[in-house]
């Protein structure tokens, strides 16, 4: 598989406001992505699995040239031209149509694009003139869907994109995902929808606290880490975390994104 | 992909948002009525302002377009980031290929028009009742001279209102600095010119004095209004306050300039 981006040392902090100092103004290092290096193939799914705050939408966002940050094979404006991103829970509102928000999305970018077409492959051909304000979540997230397909992106990048859709849509979305993948699109996702999402992804990069803990296949990660056959996602992410799944809780994220433990290596 | 057709999309929504059934009237109340009002022969203002002619009429209405299209120009712009970031559409436009500094300037031109368009079009039917009741149209130096500062007085609010928006996380915020910014310099600024003219000795029993009426032309170059008003006077021979055209003209560029500047500053820098 050729490979579209590469991934090297890309770190990025967000910087949260500081209270411990009388200056209203201060702000300190919060948390985000540490040293990351990944490599994404064209034609091959890749998911973005993890905790919450363990940096998924982060690095997402870096990758689509939302973030100044370096390390990447291609520039922050070669990126915006061949990527297409769909955020988590965008809520369109106003008075606009659909046809008109996605013509101003399209009028962004650095071509002639025909949104009738966008409009037709996400599903929303009957609501397409129909205002924002009226549109339910699943629609909303029909629109983003658009906007990701919008001048024919290279890589998809997607975070929680099923959110909102019902069990049909999340079929044919995967269907389309697939389709994509078949015709040479890189695909990023993030779900917590994992068991969807174990067969729909070709690889995965396990996340936490801001740190790629290992990538691969579905079968290479579970050698990797010593699992069964038959062992999930949830699995891998205890197994690689070390978070005894027995004694799981939701006190899973910390700010400070320092590394907690290296795969295979001592605890720092 | 330019920042003109991008701003022309930005400005059909915003002319098409629900606020504008508040605008529009506002707007045509205070444009059209102060229109009729004024260019009333018998009408009896005060500081011994005389009537005579049409652009008189249109100088004496500025005083309620500053009040209505300014609080429009924030009405219509305090959201114009804020709204896009809170609900995540921001996101998806800044992932976009567009350069930061075009996608500034088409938000500043998209919400700028949205209110300079109203104005203009209530302006324009504000001549025709001049017209109808004073027998009498400016000189087209005049109209240019008021359009011109019209428009530039709702760039430099735009402008303002859109740099807070994008700096405020939420809509409250936006909307706090914005009226705050536009009740200093709509409300406050006479409070600040005596505060300054008392500072530096001047008395401020009599507001036509020439030692007061040189300090209120010199602050009101630090204030959108104050420009605004030193930009319609110029055609006006019975005006004088002392101030060098020069001086307003840098005024008015430096009020166009700084603002669009740390606007476009700020969105190549947001963060979503």
């Amino acid at each position: 598989m050729e490979t579209f981006l590469d991934l090297a040392g890309v770190s990025w902090r967000h910087q949260v406001r500081d209270f411990s100092t009388w200056k209203p103004w201060a702000k300190r290092d919060g948390a985000g992505v540490y040293s990351i290096d990944l490599e994404i193939k064209s034609g091959v799914i890749l998911g973005l699995i993890g905790p919450n705050g363990a940096g998924k939408s982060t690095l997402m966002r870096a990758i689509c040239g939302l973030y100044d940050c370096e390390g990447f094979s291609k520039t922050c404006e070669q990126r915006r031209a061949e990527i297409g991103y769909m955020p988590e829970q965008v809520r369109w509102e106003g008075r606009i149509t659909v046809t008109q928000a996605l013509q101003s999305i399209a009028l962004m970018r650095n071509e002639t694009i025909e949104v009738s077409s966008v409009i037709n492959t996400v599903g929303l051909s009957s609501k397409s003139d129909q205002i924002l304000d009226n549109l339910s979540q699943g629609m909303r997230q029909r629109l983003s869907l658009a906007c990701a397909l919008l001048g024919n992106p290279k890589l998809l990048v997607m975070d929680e994109p099923l959110n909102g859709l019902d069990p049909l849509a999340q079929r044919a979305f995967y269907n389309l995902l697939k389709d994509l993948a078949n015709k040479g699109v890189a695909v990023v996702i993030s779900s917590h929808q994992v068991a969807d999402l174990e067969s729909l992804v070709d690889e995965i990069a396990l996340l936490h606290q801001g740190q790629l803990l290992i990538e691969g296949s579905l079968s290479d990660v579970r050698k990797q880490l010593d699992l069964e056959e038959n062992s999930g996602i949830v699995e891998m992410i205890c197994s690689a975390t070390g978070i005894d799944p027995d004694d799981i809780s939701l006190e899973l994220s910390r700010d400070t994104m320092l590394p907690f433990k290296s795969l295979g290596g001592e605890e720092e | 992909m330019n920042a003109l057709s991008l701003g022309i999309h930005i400005m059909k929504e915003r002319l098409t948002a629900g606020r504008m059934m508040v605008i529009w009237p506002l707007l045509a109340m205070f444009i059209l009525f102060s229109s009729w009002g004024l260019s009333d022969p018998k009408v009896n203002l005060p500081s011994s302002i005389i009537i005579d002619s049409a652009y008189d009429v249109m100088f004496v209405s500025t005083a309620f377009i500053i009040f209505s299209a300014t609080l429009g120009a924030v009405l219509i712009s305090f959201d114009g980031v804020s709204r896009d970031r809170l609900s995540g559409v921001l996101e998806v436009k800044l992932s976009q290929p567009i350069n930061r500094s075009i996608f500034a300037k088409a938000l500043l031109f998209g919400h700028w028009s949205a209110i300079f368009l109203p104005v203009m079009i209530l302006n324009s039917i504000g001549l025709f009742v001049i017209w109808y009741r004073l027998g009498d149209l400016p000189s087209l130096e005049e109209f240019f001279i008021h359009t011109l500062g019209t428009a530039l007085l709702l760039l430099w609010y735009t402008s303002i209102q859109l740099l807070a928006s994008s700096w405020a996380k939420d809509l409250g915020s936006s909307i706090a600095v914005g009226l705050g910014v536009w009740m200093i310099f709509t409300l406050l600024w006479l409070v600040l010119t005596t505060v300054v003219a008392g500072l530096s000795g001047v008395g401020v029993d009599d507001m036509s004095s020439k030692d007061y009426v040189r300090i209120d032309a010199i602050m009101d170059l630090f204030s959108p209004n104050g420009v605004y008003h030193h930009l319609l006077e110029m055609p006006l021979d019975d005006v004088d306050r002392g101030m060098s055209p020069l001086y307003i003209s840098i005024a008015a560029i430096l009020w166009s300039i700084i603002p669009v500047h740390l606007f476009t500053r700020r969105i190549e820098r947001l963060h979503p």
